[in-house]
């Protein structure tokens, strides 16, 4: 954008939203090129509404004008999701972040896109209430990137993920109009199920101004075990057999040995150092039955190889065993000054085998290679270690990431479980998609937004990157190495 | 377009075929019952090119939803289309032809201690295909959620000639589009569904019935609310009016009844019957703990809400908070089954009274609710909105149809706002 058209926009946004929330200043604007992923980009403006009214009229504006909107708000997204490769205007939500309703009655909450999604949780808490969907990252994560990126977490293994808690959407569409679709009721609505398409659209057809949520009571009792396993071969496998008695645990979440060390090294969480898998498994329930099933499961696990099993007796044991698993991607930087996270799902029972291959990968190409992930639903988060200042290590690590992703989709998985395609993953969509598939999505799309405004650079492959954002930006290693030492990335 | 003007795809149908095929009391001109997805979308391909009007059909349980069809010349139906093509049990999920039986998916699911929790009415006839095209969804709603929570992917035949998937085989996945939401209860309007990719779960070690008796809807409703918002929700609860018990296969002294299923592991659905009976009690009503209940009562229950013959069936959707509200609209000579915690009221009532029934409980559901004509004969459809007005964002809807399927094909007329 030239330097004329940028002065004229901010000037057409500021008027929408005063002085202070429409800024083009290139320093002030340097927080907002990138989030958790790799990939940077600056955006031309920087626009902060106070509501959705707002939003719908810089929606308008931009559409008019011609220029790229990128939504955003806790920017966690671990595929570039936010980051505006197009240049363009960028919207945050910092502004928008009110629990606008907590609906007991009719078990719904009513929230702004900004929500932290850990807030709505506390706030539901006094009443008995909580909202189920807590992706890792859920301290800093919004309900509105959840929406985005359809967000999952440790607890989707029964209770589903963001989709089967959202029952309305109000957004903005890139005719400036504001519009509801679904609202307090069930999902099951007549006309097209609409709040279902736009969950995990990734911003690519309209911008979400309000949502809807379930919230559901809090479970009385939560107990969580520990097993201890020889190898992660082991371990998946008891993963199977747990599910083929019929128990569905709240949460199947496994650590391979490189973790346990970093993580037991970071949290001190319990983990034996010597172990060469880790499987935290929870039930929710009644106590009675939570018991029983705790005590079900360690046996199945002691059947099928745990060498170890333990079963946090109080509330202080289990914090402890998940905190070292929420805070397992942190716990990284112990081990290296880098690491690119991945996101690929296989059918459970291909676990073992698509482990096996990732190890291969590591041994042949000499990089170390983490895993961390949701062992239940097969979502897996392989973490390649390396060390960005190295020249060549980063195109070796995008390399490796690639393969892994190739050896999901074969195994009849996907390229992604819940960190979204984004602006990382867009060439390897074509590993689960053809382009018949892709060309109806896509349909879909430019029925929302013709003119391929809203998020422009992401889900679709081949479209619209800026080769110079291709190349490996200038800032990485710096910022990578901070965030290494603290605690701002999670899975 | 002129059935007879233009010589029209598929083949020659018996006047058999005609008449069970028909909609709405249209009859087909020609039928269409291809093998594959592939061979469906070569179908649709010469349907879309002649133009001729294409009506899915699957088991045919959900017929009677819907406006009648505009125009109708081919019956597409997917009865070859019967395979379960894949099936791993440890991972729980599996993916299927549209059109294999849903009693049939049931028993190969239960071969191996599995099911689809989901409960559609007839499901002997019923089909997957059927099930998502019609959003057709039973009395355990609230605990198990809808077609939407169960299907993991999909693949489409569209008038292009193309098939296209979205989704996946795995459980959880964020590629690309969610496509399946917008097919489920489309009604066939902008592709046919062709394969279907579910989740499953394991069957509950324990099931049991509950009924409470009530003289009055609200007690009855409000105690179905009161446990809906407990930790222990039952797999289906339902409120039913002293007729809609008897045209279930009970007959009772009392006018209301609150039936409550129970399941989960044995220790939870005994924690959930102590819990429920309480809830009874609460709120003013004797218990019956079900023991004499015939084995079909919930089969009649599920089945109930999609009659045939002259019966008019209506369904209210809305927040649950309202639901007391309109569970007083129902007229004297109507029956009708609540389901409190899903916020869905389906009332039948005759003919006569469908119009003014339906009017105020499109008045008592508001904006926040809807109303539809979820089964009814063509004669009384014809002089009845069955859809209500069309739902915000409808443009986009049109807008959908006129992308995936440019030249109206597919079940013209039939769904929202004449789509």
């Amino acid at each position: 954008m030239n330097a004329a058209d940028r002065e004229r926009l901010l000037t057409r946004l500021r008027e929408v939203v005063g002085e202070r929330y429409a800024f083009a200043d290139p320093y002030e604007m340097r927080l907002y090129q990138y989030d958790a992923s790799p990939e940077t980009a600056l955006p031309d403006i920087v626009v902060i509404p106070a509501n959705a009214e707002e939003v719908a009229r810089i929606v308008k504006i931009c559409a008019d004008a011609r220029v790229p909107i990128t939504a955003r708000s806790g920017a966690s997204s671990l595929a570039g999701g936010t980051v505006p490769v197009e240049g363009g205007v960028v919207v945050t939500f910092a502004r928008m972040d009110r629990i606008l309703e907590i609906d007991l009655d009719n078990l719904r909450a009513v929230v702004q896109p900004g929500v932290v999604n850990l807030a709505l949780s506390q706030a539901l808490k006094p009443h008995g209430y909580y909202y189920a969907p807590d992706p890792s990252s859920q301290g800093a994560c919004t309900i509105g990137g959840n929406v985005a990126t359809n967000a999952g977490g440790p607890h989707t293994l029964i209770y589903g993920v963001t989709v089967n808690h959202v029952t309305g959407l109000e957004v903005a569409l890139s005719s400036g109009e504001l519009v509801q679709v679904g609202g307090r009721k069930s999902a099951e609505a007549i006309g097209y199920d609409l709040t279902g398409l736009l969950v995990g659209s990734e911003g690519t057809m309209a911008i979400v101004t309000r949502i809807w949520v379930k919230i559901q009571p809090l479970p009385p009792v939560q107990k969580t075990l520990m097993a201890v396993y020889p190898d992660v071969a082991t371990a998946s496998n008891a993963v199977s057999a747990i599910v083929r008695t019929g128990i569905l645990p709240a949460a199947i979440e496994m650590m391979d040995k490189l973790s346990i060390q970093a993580i037991e090294a970071a949290s001190h969480a319990g983990y034996p150092l010597d172990a060469g898998a880790v499987l935290l498994l929870e039930v929710d329930g009644i106590p009675e039955v939570a018991q029983e099933l705790g005590e079900r499961m360690a046996k199945v696990c002691r059947d099928n190889g745990a060498s170890e099993v333990r079963i946090a007796r109080n509330e202080q044991e289990r914090q402890a065993l998940w905190k070292g698993r929420k805070g397992a991607f942190s716990a990284m930087g112990r081990l290296s000054s880098d690491f690119y996270v991945m996101d690929g799902v296989v059918p459970r029972t291909k676990l073992p085998e698509t482990l096996a291959k990732i190890d291969a990968i590591s041994e042949r190409t000499g990089f170390k290679i983490c895993n961390v992930f949701h062992a239940g639903d097969g979502n897996l988060h392989p973490l390649v270690l390396f060390d960005a200042f190295q020249p060549g290590q980063y195109q070796a690590v995008l390399a490796i990431g690639d393969e892994i992703l190739k050896l999901c989709a074969e195994a009849g998985g996907s390229v992604t479980g819940e960190h979204g395609i984004g602006l990382e993953k867009r060439e390897n969509i074509r590993y689960v998609f053809s382009d018949d598939d892709l060309e109806v999505m896509d349909q879909v799309r430019r029925v929302f937004d013709p003119q391929r405004l809203m998020n422009p650079g992401k889900i679709f492959p081949g479209e619209g990157l800026r080769p110079s954002a291709l190349n490996y930006p200038p800032g990485y290693p710096r910022r990578q190495a901070a965030v290494a030492g603290g605690e701002d990335v999670w899975v | 377009m002129r059935a007879g003007a233009a010589v029209l795809p598929g083949h020659q149908i018996t006047v058999e075929d005609q008449r069970r095929l028909s909609v709405d009391d249209l009859l087909p001109s020609k039928i269409m019952h291809p093998g594959d997805a592939d061979d469906a979308a070569r179908g649709l391909r010469l349907c879309d090119l002649t133009p001729a009007a294409v009506v899915v059909w699957g088991g045919g349980t959900q017929m009677r939803l819907g406006a009648p069809p505009r125009r109708y010349e081919i019956a597409f139906s997917t009865e070859r289309m019967t395979r379960l093509l894949e099936y791993e049990p440890a991972d729980l999920t599996c993916r299927v032809e549209a059109g294999m039986r849903l009693s049939d998916l049931q028993a190969a699911l239960g071969a191996q201690g599995q099911r689809l929790p989901l409960d559609p009415p007839h499901p002997e006839r019923a089909t997957v295909g059927g099930m998502v095209a019609a959003n057709s969804n039973g009395l355990g709603r609230a605990r198990y959620g809808t077609v939407r929570d169960w299907v993991i992917g999909i693949a489409v035949a569209y008038p292009s000639g193309k098939v296209a998937r979205a989704g996946g085989k795995v459980v959880k996945n964020v590629a690309g589009y969610d496509l399946m939401k917008l097919h489920i209860g489309a009604l066939g309007t902008l592709g046919v569904v062709a394969e279907v990719n579910l989740k499953v779960q394991a069957i509950p070690e324990s099931e049991a019935t509950v009924l409470g008796h009530f003289e009055a809807a609200t007690p009855a409703v409000a105690a179905g609310l009161r446990l809906a918002r407990s930790y222990l929700s039952p797999a289906a609860a339902i409120v039913l009016d002293r007729r809609a018990l008897w045209e279930c296969g009970l007959t009772a002294d009392w006018r209301w009844t609150l039936a409550l299923k129970l399941e989960g592991y044995a220790r939870e659905a005994d924690a959930a019957r102590d819990q429920t009976i309480g809830a009874i009690r609460d709120a003013g009503g004797r218990v019956e703990g079900g023991a004499d209940l015939p084995a079909t009562f919930w089969d009649a229950a599920r089945d109930w809400s999609a009659p045939d013959g002259d019966v008019v069936l209506l369904r209210a959707i809305a927040p649950i908070a309202s639901i007391p509200t309109l569970s007083d609209a129902m007229p004297p000579e109507a029956s009708v089954i609540i389901q409190p915690a899903a916020g869905v009221v389906d009332l039948r009532v005759t003919a006569a009274s469908a119009a003014p029934t339906l009017q105020r409980m499109r008045s008592l559901a508001g904006d926040a609710g809807q109303v539809v004509v979820a089964s009814a004969p063509a004669s009384v459809k014809s002089s009845l909105d069955v859809w209500g007005p069309p739902p915000p964002g409808f443009p986009i809807m049109r807008a959908l149809k006129q992308s995936l399927d440019p030249n109206g094909i597919l079940n013209p007329g039939r769904f929202v706002g004449g789509i």
